[in-house]
């Protein structure tokens, strides 16, 4: 037994102080890539200025003329934030989805919430609610309504006989979203003229172009909500993904918590998707990638994710802005491209540690 | 602290797991539940660590109803070992053992200089203090389930309940595990699927037979051959152990259930 047990003993990580100092790299990474997104485009920016700018903005100063005020302030400070608050809600997102299904490689796909969202976004297009540009008000409205309409759905179903066990919640919500994406394919085939198609295509890619102040204040509240909400119930999602009975005798209501966290994701990813579109993979991988590093204590893993998931969306929309003179990627495209293989390699590294 | 199982009634869905059973755990003692597959006892002890709602009946911890305890506060006195084995979520072992803590601390609280020590002192009861670092589900079964036992331990409870603790478990981790109960001085609450194992650690044993319980009392009392016929469907000796004295059940395993149960010796031939 003592053979065996030094055979497999590895060096104790000290996980907590890891955490803190990822945290805070993470942090000041974030700022750095801000100003980044600030300062660079077609028109580039000192990075000085850009502080500047907001600063003149944020204190009431009268900016100074010019169309550096315009291109920070307007333009590029807005994106930026959304991009951020973005990120960091699909890492919540996809840290509270992996627990709620005790599944470490669930996202809000799996629950049928985003085809939701995107069939209400795309039906606006493509019968012409949206009016006003490819990322209205309008847009957005009917992208939260899909999602909250499917949030119903995919409750009704899975609460039936009891329920609310993960298994059948993912059944419920991957049936569900399948369903509503067969309508969202056969709409964008009846789209009326190659711009419809091309908006709804690069609005299902997920797309952070349609930034604004005001499309900023629905994530800006939703966002640091779910965060704090999440971070008070860490302790209870530790204890959910052990199992049921773990929780329960631990004094957690598994099912409680389940319909609570499904709640409060349903809706976050509700108001996410119909500010930005259905960004793939972030929700899946930013959780995972942060768990292989920090390991799985939700009290850590929570802000962790959202840091990481905010700095690689404002990283990976800077890459879509730029990379390209003539247009604009569709965030979501280099989300996957980079995600995937990413994902990979820290799955082949964690069981090549294993073995 | 005792648990008073009064007439407690479960069903799922119109069917009837728990009929009425009546059972005491004592004070500071190892009370086990036996019984063949699907006579309830799960279920019943997950009404003590409140995973399920009885239908009627009632729990008392120590004279008060559990079911009008809030969580948390039920959750202080009596620790649970279910079945479950939890998804891999990379969590160490010390994460595991401090999740016991979970219900006496508020929203936001981290841990304080006490969590700390009885989280060490878990770890250490169960002997795996220099494993703390180690992945939980890179644990082999055995360290599994002594790892969960430190987590019910660091819930610093009144009562441990535990669902077939030595499942899955080769024979030198379950005579370990159970050691591990017995060095300790709580109500203990134990479902054990080896009628050996239950007679050599149990103070009483009621068994459980289609959701009641038909017998109880010490296990030397309990476990008779005709117990054995009537609850299991099996023909079986009691014998003592030649090393412990203990009541041994030898069962024969060639003749099926039913076959001749009038040939059944009744008494155990040792007496």
């Amino acid at each position: 037994m003592t053979s065996l047990l030094e055979r497999r003993a590895v060096p104790t990580p000290a996980r907590g102080l890891r955490a803190g100092s990822l945290a805070v790299v993470l942090g000041v990474a974030l700022l750095a890539a801000l100003t980044a997104a600030v300062a660079w485009g077609s028109t580039s920016i000192p990075p000085g200025e850009v502080w500047g700018v907001v600063w003149r903005r944020l204190s009431g100063e009268a900016p100074r003329p010019g169309t550096n005020d315009l291109i920070v302030w307007q333009l590029r400070f807005p994106r930026a934030l959304l991009a951020a608050l973005v990120g960091a809600g699909l890492g919540l997102i996809g840290t509270a989805m992996q627990a709620l299904v005790r599944n470490p490689l669930a996202d809000p796909y799996f629950l049928g919430i985003s085809n939701g969202a995107s069939l209400g976004a795309v039906a606006a297009i493509v019968l012409g609610l949206g009016t006003g540009g490819a990322l209205g008000l309008g847009l957005s409205g009917a992208a939260f309504a899909g999602a909250l309409a499917t949030f119903a759905l995919v409750w009704a179903v899975a609460r039936r006989r009891g329920g609310f066990a993960p298994l059948r919640l993912v059944l419920a919500g991957v049936a569900i979203g399948q369903f509503l994406s067969g309508f969202t394919s056969y709409l964008v085939l009846q789209a009326g003229d190659e711009q419809q198609t091309h908006s709804v295509l690069f609005w299902l890619m997920g797309s952070l172009s349609g930034a604004n102040w005001p499309l900023l204040a629905a994530p800006a509240v939703a966002v640091p909500v779910t965060a704090l909400w999440l971070q008070a119930r860490a302790r209870g999602l530790n204890a959910l993904v052990m199992g049921d009975e773990t929780a329960a005798g631990l004094g957690v209501d598994p099912a409680r918590l389940r319909r609570e966290l499904f709640t409060l994701t349903s809706l976050l990813t509700g108001v996410l998707v119909a500010v930005s579109g259905a960004i793939a993979f972030v929700a899946l991988m930013v959780p995972h990638a942060c768990r292989l590093v920090i390991g799985g204590d939700h009290r850590r893993l929570l802000p962790v994710s959202a840091l990481f998931g905010a700095l690689l969306l404002v990283v990976v929309d800077l890459v879509c802005r730029t990379a390209m003179d003539t247009q604009e990627l569709p965030v979501g495209v280099v989300t996957s491209l980079i995600g995937a293989p990413a994902l990979l390699y820290l799955l082949d590294r964690r069981l090549g540690a294993d073995s | 602290m005792r648990i008073d199982i009064e007439d407690l009634r479960v069903a799922y869905s119109g069917r009837t797991v728990v009929a009425g059973a009546r059972l005491i755990a004592a004070e500071g003692e190892i009370t086990g539940l036996v019984g063949p597959n699907g006579s309830g006892k799960s279920t019943l002890l997950r009404t003590v660590y409140r995973h399920v709602k009885p239908s009627a009946g009632r729990v008392l911890l120590a004279g008060q109803d559990i079911g009008r305890m809030a969580p948390a506060e039920s959750a202080r006195h009596v620790a649970a070992l279910p079945q479950e084995r939890g998804a891999d979520f990379e969590l160490t072992v010390r994460e595991v053992v401090v999740m016991g803590r979970t219900p006496y601390k508020r929203a936001f609280a981290g841990e304080d200089a006490g969590d700390r020590d009885i989280v060490a002192r878990a770890l250490a009861d169960v002997g795996m203090a220099d494993q703390a670092g180690r992945r939980f589900t890179a644990l082999s079964g055995g360290e599994r389930q002594r790892v969960l036992l430190a987590r019910a331990f660091a819930q610093d409870p009144d009562v441990l309940v535990l669902d077939e603790p030595t499942n899955h478990l080769d024979v030198r981790h379950q005579v370990e595990l159970l050691a591990l109960l017995r060095a300790q001085r709580r109500t203990t609450l134990v479902s054990l699927h080896d009628l050996n194992a239950a007679a050599a650690v149990c103070d009483r044993l009621h068994v459980l037979h289609a959701g009641s319980v038909i017998a109880s009392g010490p296990p030397r009392e309990v476990l008779t051959p005709d117990l054995m016929a009537e609850a299991f469907g099996v023909r079986a000796a009691v014998v003592d152990h030649p090393l412990t004295g203990d009541p041994l059940i030898a069962f024969d395993h060639r003749t099926p259930a039913g076959a001749d149960n009038s040939a059944v010796p009744s008494g155990s031939p040792a007496h």
